[in-house]
């Protein structure tokens, strides 16, 4: 992290979530790349993002009942 | 068209609305698991499929063979959701973010008794009940595309076609979505004892 006016790790953070949905070109995703396998303090954030994503998936998910999944059958189409 | 010609017919129709409906039914966990996110009850999460699977069922015909079922289902299930008229939002908290992306590791970083945590530990620190209340106070639109992406997987350009919206809105209410959740998250993280 440094004052420079272009912070590699401003950019970093900058691309950090299109970089994790995959919606960058290729050359950003090897600019991010470069950047993240040289920088701990990305890396860390990264590592970070990732785990965040898969604790939200898992806090919010919440099974559908039986109940509903045998109305939903009971919806098709009587042969 | 001969009685055999008409008869055959028939049957490959009902071959290939079976074939649809149980692809469909396929699907089923991912749109209450969606469902159950966009509105505020279980009983209402409910309703709201059935209403969907109703729906995509009678209107089989309207879907293409070979196009994007789940895309297509999901639309279904979010104009439903706009159709029952959801409730009025209070109007979105507009005032700049100040935060950065990193802003939530940031804090729990920094709230942290042992320094440099690992970073499944700064997680760990997460409420679950905290992500859900997160969630359900983000403003709709934002949440739309937040579920969509993160939760249902879908690509942007999916997202934007299900919500008829343009990429770049997709994009900036994701990102905009993201940092709100993770406000919320790191407000009420570091606000407990």
């Amino acid at each position: 992290m440094s004052g420079f006016a272009f912070d590699p790790c401003d950019k970093c953070e900058q691309m950090m979530q299109p970089y994790l949905d995959r919606y960058l070109t290729d050359a950003e995703i090897q600019e991010a790349e470069l950047h993240l396998d040289g920088c701990e303090y990305c890396r860390k954030r990264y590592r970070f993002e990732v785990e965040f994503r898969t604790f939200v998936r898992h806090a919010v998910a919440e099974p559908m009942s039986p109940e509903l999944k045998a109305k939903l059958r009971a919806l098709r189409t009587p042969l | 068209m001969s009685d055999e010609s008409s008869a055959r017919q028939l049957a490959t129709d009902a071959r290939d609305r079976v074939r649809f409906e149980e692809e469909a039914l396929d699907l089923s966990d991912q749109v209450y698991g969606v469902a159950r996110r966009l509105v505020g009850s279980r009983e209402e999460a409910e309703d709201l499929v059935q209403e969907t699977y109703a729906r995509a069922f009678r209107s089989w015909r309207s879907f293409q063979p070979g196009t994007n079922l789940r895309a297509w289902l999901f639309r279904i299930l979010t104009n439903l959701n706009i159709d029952r008229g959801r409730k009025v939002q209070r109007s979105p908290d507009l005032q700049p973010l100040e935060e950065s992306d990193y802003f939530l590791y940031n804090k729990l970083e920094e709230s942290s008794s042992d320094g440099t945590p690992d970073e499944r530990r700064v997680v760990e620190r997460l409420s679950q009940n905290d992500a859900v209340t997160a969630l359900a106070d983000l403003p709709h639109d934002f949440r739309d595309v937040v579920l969509l992406v993160d939760l249902a997987d879908f690509t942007y350009s999916d997202a934007a076609q299900i919500l008829d919206i343009p990429i770049g809105t997709v994009m900036s209410r994701l990102h905009r979505g993201r940092r709100m959740l993770k406000g919320s998250l790191a407000a009420s993280a570091t606000e407990d004892p």
